[in-house]
C-alpha cells in the first residue's frame, strides 16, 4: 500500500525535475518513513541521492517496504498539468499502475505503469573531503553559466578564503574568483588546497535544475575526485549529487 | 530475401512495459531498426489480441500480418506471446518463461481458450499459469502442430529453464516427454552462442535470439535479432528454418554481448567483488572480504552445466554477430548521458536517413559513408563494435556491465591541431 498527497505540486514537481536530470527510470524505495531514490546517469558519471521522508508530505500512507520504478519524464508531464493544485498518487501494487489524481477545479486521474525496478543498490563514493564550501545556488548558477560560454569543463580550486573556477577553450578563457564571505561564497572551510575539473553539460544541468528547489548549496570536493553538492531544501528530506571529474592524461 | 525477426516483445499490456507499445509505434521504430518481422507478444491477453484483429490485416497465405494502417510497410508480424508457468518439481518451485509462436489469429485464439483454465489472462499481457511446462507444450500443440513453444531467455537467473534461482540442469527435467516438441531455445540478453555450445545436450536445438522488448525505443527493440535468408517471408519458412537449424536459411544471430548483463560474473555487489567462474568456484562462491554467499553469475551457471572447454564451436549451424544499438554508440562516444537525447537523436537521425535503418548502418555501411555523415569518431566506433573490437567489463550482482569502445585516449581523429587539452572523464565506479 503507497498512497501520498502534496497539496501544492510545484515543489514535489521541482524535485522530480531535478533528478531527471539525471535519470530517466527511477525506482523509489517506499517505506513507512518515506520515499528515497539513488541512482546513476547510464553512463554512471554522475548520481543523485534523494529522499523525502513522511512529513515533507500532506498525507502519507504506506505499509512496508516496495520498490517503485517509475518513467519520471512521464511523471512530470502529469505534474505539469497540475499547476500549484492539489496532487495524489497511489499505487495499485495489483495491476503494477500508479495513479495521479490531481484537484482543482475539477479532478481527473491519470493512471501510468510502473517498471521493473531495478536491482541495483547502489553505494555512494568513498571520499574524503577536504573542501567544503557553502554558496548561494543561484550564485553557483551564474558562475558556471559564465564558464561555459568558453569551455566545456570547469577547473574548480580552492585555497585559502577563495574559490576559483577557470576554464580555458580554443579561443576564449575565464577566470572567476569567489570570496569568503561575498555574495555567492557563505562560507568555506580548506583542510588543504585543492581542485578538480568536471564537465559542464552535467554540472550546470544539475545546478541549473536544483536552483528552483533550494536557495543554498553546500559544495565539497577534494584534488581529482568527485565533486558532491548537497541542495539545502525546504523539505523534511534530502537532494544530494555527486559528480566524478575529469582528469587530465598526459 | 533478408529476414531480420525479432520474435519476442511486449505490449503496453505486459507489466513494467512501456504504454507507448501499440501497433502504430511498433511499426514505426521495428521499420527504423531495418526489422521486417516481429512478434506481436501478448497474443493471450484479451484487450491486446482485440487491438490486433483491428490493427492488422492477414496476409493470405503466409501466416503473418501487415499493419493495417500502414498497408506499403515491410514490417510483418507474427503472432507471438510469452506465458510464464509455475508448478512444483521435486519438492521446489519452478518458475519458467515460455515463449509462443502461432500462424494465426484464429490459433491464438483456440490456445488463449485452453490457457484460461490455468489462470487469468487479463491481469498481465505475460499472464501466470499454473500448469507445468509439459502441460503447456502440450495444449498448446494440439491446437496445431503448426505452433512453437521455445523457453524463453533461458539462463536469465530468475524465471528461465537453466536459471540459477528456479531453473533445471537438464531441459528434459523441465519439458518431460514434450521436449521432443521444442525446437529451439532463446539464449536471452545474458547469454550468447558460444556459451550454450559448451553445453552437448543442447546440439539438437537451434538457438535464436530475441530483445524480449518492453518499450519500442530503437535501443530496446531489435537489441537482439535473428536473420533469415529466405526464398519467401511466410511463417512456415521462418518456423522450418528454425527447426531445421539450416544455416544456409537462418545464418545468423544479433547478440549484445553477454558480459553487458547484470548477472555476468559472479560476484558481491556491497564488496564490490566481480569473479570470473573458475576463480570464484576456487572461492568456494564465497567473498573473499566479508565471507557471504556470492550471488551466482550466468557464465558460471554455464560453467556447471557445460561438457566442454571455452571456444568450443559445432559445425554447420547459425552464426552470429555481437552489435550494440546505434543510438548507444552515439551517446558512449559523444558523452551524452542517455541514448534520448536530443544530440543523440540528431546523429542517429541522420544515419537513417542516409542508410535507410539502423541494422544497414550497424553491418553493412562503409567507413568512409559512414564518417561523411557522423564524424570520423562515430564511423570508427560503429566499425568496431562490428568486428567484435569493443571490450566490456563484466556485469555482476545486479551491476550492469560497462561498455568501453575506445581504450586507448580518445583520439578526436581529424580534428584540429591547436586544439585545447581535454580532460578524461572518470566514473562514479572509480570512487566507490
Amino acid at each position: 500500500m503507497f498512497s501520498v498527497r502534496v497539496a501544492d505540486a510545484r515543489a514535489f514537481r521541482d524535485i522530480l525535475s531535478a533528478i531527471s536530470t539525471l535519470v530517466d527510470e527511477g525506482t523509489f524505495y517506499i517505506t513507512e518513513e518515506g520515499i528515497r531514490l539513488r541512482a546513476m546517469d547510464p553512463s554512471r558519471v554522475a548520481m543523485v541521492d534523494f529522499a523525502m521522508n513522511k512529513s515533507a508530505f500532506d498525507e502519507y500512507v504506506s505499509s512496508g517496504e516496495l520498490k517503485m520504478c517509475i518513467d519520471i519524464g512521464e511523471l512530470l508531464k502529469l505534474l505539469r498539468r497540475a499547476g500549484r493544485e492539489s496532487v495524489e498518487l497511489f499505487l495499485d501494487e495489483e495491476t503494477g499502475q500508479l495513479k495521479v489524481t490531481i484537484r482543482g477545479k475539477y479532478t481527473r486521474t491519470f493512471s501510468m505503469p510502473t517498471l521493473e525496478a531495478s536491482e541495483e543498490e547502489v553505494p555512494t563514493p568513498r571520499i574524503t573531503f577536504n573542501v567544503k564550501a557553502t554558496l548561494t545556488t543561484d550564485g553557483l548558477h551564474q558562475a558556471l553559466e559564465d564558464v561555459s560560454l568558453v569551455s566545456e569543463h570547469v577547473r574548480i580550486e580552492a585555497e585559502g578564503d577563495r574559490i576559483v573556477m577557470n576554464a580555458k577553450g580554443e579561443l576564449m578563457g575565464v577566470n572567476i574568483e569567489l570570496d569568503k564571505g561575498s555574495d555567492a561564497l557563505i562560507s568555506l572551510e580548506v583542510k588543504e588546497p585543492s581542485r578538480a575539473t568536471f564537465s559542464l553539460s552535467y554540472l550546470s544541468e544539475i545546478v541549473k535544475a536544483a536552483a528552483s528547489t533550494s536557495d543554498v548549496v553546500t559544495m565539497e570536493f577534494s584534488t581529482d575526485m568527485p565533486i558532491r553538492l548537497d541542495f539545502k531544501q525546504q523539505y523534511d528530506g534530502k537532494l544530494i549529487y555527486y559528480l566524478a571529474p575529469r582528469i587530465e592524461v598526459e | 530475401m533478408r529476414v531480420i525477426a525479432d520474435l519476442h516483445i511486449h505490449s503496453k499490456y505486459s507489466r513494467a512495459t512501456s504504454r507507448s507499445m501499440d501497433i502504430e509505434n511498433i511499426t514505426r521504430f521495428a521499420q527504423i531498426k531495418g526489422l521486417n518481422l516481429v512478434g506481436t507478444g501478448d497474443f493471450t491477453h484479451p484487450a491486446w489480441f482485440k487491438e490486433l484483429r483491428k490493427n492488422l490485416t492477414e496476409e493470405p497465405g503466409t501466416g503473418l500480418y501487415r499493419p493495417a494502417e500502414k498497408p506499403d510497410s515491410r514490417v510483418r508480424y507474427m503472432i507471438t506471446g510469452e506465458v510464464s508457468t509455475i508448478f512444483n518439481h521435486e519438492s521446489s518451485v519452478k518458475k519458467i518463461h515460455h515463449l509462443i509462436l502461432t500462424p494465426s489469429l484464429e490459433t491464438a485464439n483456440q490456445i488463449s481458450d485452453r490457457l484460461a483454465e490455468y489462470g487469468d489472462l487479463t491481469i498481465d499481457g505475460r499472464p501466470t499459469l499454473n500448469m507445468t511446462a509439459p502441460q503447456l507444450v502440450e495444449e498448446v500443440m494440439e491446437v496445431s502442430s503448426d505452433n512453437v513453444v521455445i523457453p524463453a531467455h533461458a539462463w536469465t537467473p530468475w524465471f528461465s529453464l537453466f536459471g540459477a534461482f528456479s531453473g533445471f540442469d537438464r531441459i528434459e527435467d523441465c519439458y518431460q516427454d514434450m521436449t521432443k516438441c521444442i525446437p529451439a531455445i532463446e539464449t536471452g540478453l545474458s547469454s550468447d552462442p558460444p556459451m550454450n555450445w559448451r553445453l552437448s545436450t543442447l546440439d539438437r536445438f537451434t538457438l535464436v535470439s530475441n530483445s524480449d522488448s518492453h518499450s519500442c525505443w530503437p535501443w530496446r527493440i531489435g537489441r537482439e535479432a535473428n536473420v533469415f535468408d529466405l526464398k519467401e517471408l511466410t511463417y512456415w519458412s521462418v518456423v522450418d528454418a528454425i527447426r531445421a537449424k539450416d544455416p544456409s536459411r537462418f545464418r545468423y544471430t544479433i547478440e549484445t554481448d553477454p558480459a553487458y548483463g547484470k548477472y555476468h560474473w559472479t560476484g558481491h555487489r556491497a564488496c564490490g567483488i566481480s569473479l570470473p567462474p573458475r576463480e570464484a568456484i576456487k572461492l568456494g562462491n564465497t567473498c573473499p572480504v566479508c565471507h557471504k554467499r556470492l550471488t551466482k553469475g550466468v557464465e558460471q551457471r554455464v560453467e556447471e552445466l557445460a561438457d566442454r572447454p571455452v571456444g568450443y564451436r559445432p559445425e554447420n549451424v547459425p552464426g552470429y554477430i555481437h552489435l550494440l544499438p546505434l543510438s548507444e554508440i552515439i551517446s558512449t562516444v559523444i558523452g551524452a548521458s542517455s541514448p534520448n537525447q536530443r544530440r543523440v537523436w540528431n546523429l542517429y537521425d541522420a544515419l537513417i536517413s542516409r542508410f535507410g535503418n539502423e541494422y544497414k548502418v550497424l553491418i553493412d555501411a562503409q567507413f568512409d559513408e559512414l564518417a561523411e555523415v557522423a564524424g570520423v569518431n562515430i564511423a570508427e566506433a560503429i566499425i568496431r563494435v562490428r568486428n567484435g573490437q569493443v571490450k566490456v567489463i563484466p556485469g555482476y550482482d545486479g551491476v550492469y556491465g560497462r561498455i568501453v569502445i575506445f581504450e586507448e585516449p580518445h583520439r578526436e581523429l581529424g580534428a584540429p591541431k591547436f586544439k585545447a587539452k581535454k580532460p578524461k572523464q572518470r566514473t562514479l565506479a572509480d570512487f566507490v
